[in-house]
């Protein structure tokens, strides 16, 4: 078999800015592709991308080439295989039961989102990123993790340094320095919280993880909060932009969802349209072949769920958003395999059954006065970086 | 082997063989039945390999477990007294023949 075809020709740059165009012409041409810019195998197919996430004995997530290790100054779950990884992901699943996504998470996302609309001005145009979308990840996610002393700001801080030097394929020192002070200060805020913790137990997953019976080593706790901390931000924050984004440019679509109640349609067509998390590595483990391409041992392959959900084998229209598909298109953008994406549940509730429709409540004749004012950016994680709205 | 009829929302039918010990979801997939998507592989953390098991069968399957029960709450179908998490019914010579539906969708 031959091995799989090189594209010098893709930049970084090219798909921060603008991915979805460089994944058409790859699912169409070399669906299967050494992109020498990322250092990675890219998959582009649907099924190509399910393939690899479903099988984690042959995929696995430990990618030892990666910056992660050094910006969370731990091996953390997200790079681990098999049991090690199940231990640590169990240990913080009891925070995010159902019962308590009902019974706690969610009436207490419901006050933060009514206090921070409240604060919003009426009738002018304002930025909802800063001032809406980021905060409110950051504060449900600080009363989930069990900081809830650690301010907006901070998580936001954080979240983004933690980001920025897990991606720092370059190598460059800046995001390793910001990265080093978020985890200085993150580690402090954890001890503190630790120990009022064991006095006072909460359903937090600080609280489960250090009141555990058989608790995880402090330096895997530590990891997991970091982990939720990179992760629980930015891609509810992206998510809420960019289903917005799809309904305000498509009022007929936002009249029908309104008149149905079906948000979680619009939720499950904004990830899909735009995956907040786009692309994943698996380090493979042994020779193997995909799509009559050899990919040795040690290849690192890149799923690009962003294209996946794009797939014109699965649906057509794919680069459009439209939250009233029949059937509902099955999306990859939680990923799949054991590394499914653990906040899928509380995504779905609180951005998807809470916010939009409390956001249209308040602001029923909110407007995106120019679509094209937006900005979007991103390779590995994408959404929209403004969000200039006209609430009234 | 014992078989499993997949019938789905819009009426189509597949029979497939079954092999006791394996969950109806690992079967599903195998025969690439449409519309289990089972994102999570059988964890039990994702709700997306919802079934609902024929009346006339649910004598032998038995309940679905608490756990099970409140994922359930996070299907996105109708959950109805024959609703399963196909990740957790295990095949046995028992239900050999049984119909399980599948729902409309899972996410």
């Amino acid at each position: 078999m031959p091995i799989a075809p090189i594209n010098e020709d893709v930049s970084v740059h090219q798909l921060i800015d603008d991915p979805y165009p460089i994944y058409q012409a790859m699912r169409q041409a070399t669906p299967v592709v050494q992109v020498p810019s990322v250092k990675r195998t890219m998959l582009t197919k649907a099924v190509d991308c399910r393939f690899v996430k479903d099988n984690p004995t042959l995929f696995s997530s430990n990618d030892p080439t990666t910056p992660m290790e050094r910006a969370f100054e731990a091996h953390t779950l997200m790079r681990k295989d098999g049991e090690e990884h199940m231990r640590e992901r169990r240990a913080m699943m009891p925070a995010f039961s159902p019962r308590n996504l009902k019974t706690v998470w969610s009436p207490m996302y419901e006050k933060f989102v009514t206090e921070y609309l409240d604060r919003l001005p009426k009738d002018e145009v304002v930025d909802l990123f800063p001032l809406l979308a980021g905060p409110v990840a950051a504060r449900i996610l600080a009363e989930c993790m069990g900081i809830p002393d650690a301010t907006d700001d901070e998580m936001q801080f954080w979240s983004q340094a933690l980001i920025d030097g897990a991606g720092n394929f370059g190598g460059f020192d800046e995001p390793f320095e910001r990265a080093a002070r978020a985890n200085v200060q993150i580690n402090e805020n954890l001890e503190r919280n630790a120990e009022r913790l064991k006095a006072a137990p909460d359903e937090s997953a600080l609280s489960h993880m250090v009141n555990a019976e058989d608790p995880l080593p402090w330096s895997q706790i530590l990891a997991n909060v970091k982990i939720a901390i990179g992760g629980g931000i930015n891609e509810p924050r992206d998510a809420a932009l960019t289903i917005l984004h799809g309904l305000l440019t498509n009022p007929d679509q936002l009249e029908e969802i309104k008149a149905t109640n079906n948000w979680g349609a619009a939720f499950e067509e904004g990830v899909r349209w735009v995956a907040p998390i786009q692309v994943s590595s698996r380090l493979v483990l042994e020779d193997t072949e995909i799509r009559g391409f050899d990919v040795p041992k040690d290849t690192v392959v890149m799923t690009v769920q962003a294209s996946a959900n794009h797939d014109e084998e699965v649906l057509e229209n794919g680069h459009l958003f439209n939250a009233l598909r029949k059937p509902s298109v099955v999306h990859q953008s939680f990923g799949s395999g054991p590394h499914h994406c653990m906040g899928t549940h509380l995504a779905r509730l609180m951005v998807g059954k809470i916010l939009m429709p409390m956001i249209f409540e308040r602001f029923p004749n909110m407007s995106l006065p120019d679509p094209n004012a937006v900005n979007w950016q991103g390779f590995g994680f994408r959404g929209p970086i403004n969000f200039p709205v006209r609430l009234s | 082997m014992p078989k499993l009829v997949f019938k789905s929302a819009d009426k189509s039918e597949v029979t497939v063989e079954a092999q006791p010990g394996d969950s109806i979801m690992h079967i599903a997939r195998q025969n690439n039945v449409p519309g289990i998507s089972a994102e999570c592989g059988g964890e039990m953390m994702c709700a997306t390999c919802h079934c609902y098991v024929d009346e006339q069968w649910l004598p032998q399957t038995g309940q679905a477990s608490e756990e099970e029960t409140e994922l359930l709450e996070f299907a996105s179908s109708p959950v109805t007294e024959a609703s399963r998490l196909s990740c957790q019914l295990q095949m046995t010579d028992a239900l050999d023949g049984m119909i399980v539906h599948i729902p409309e969708s899972q996410v």
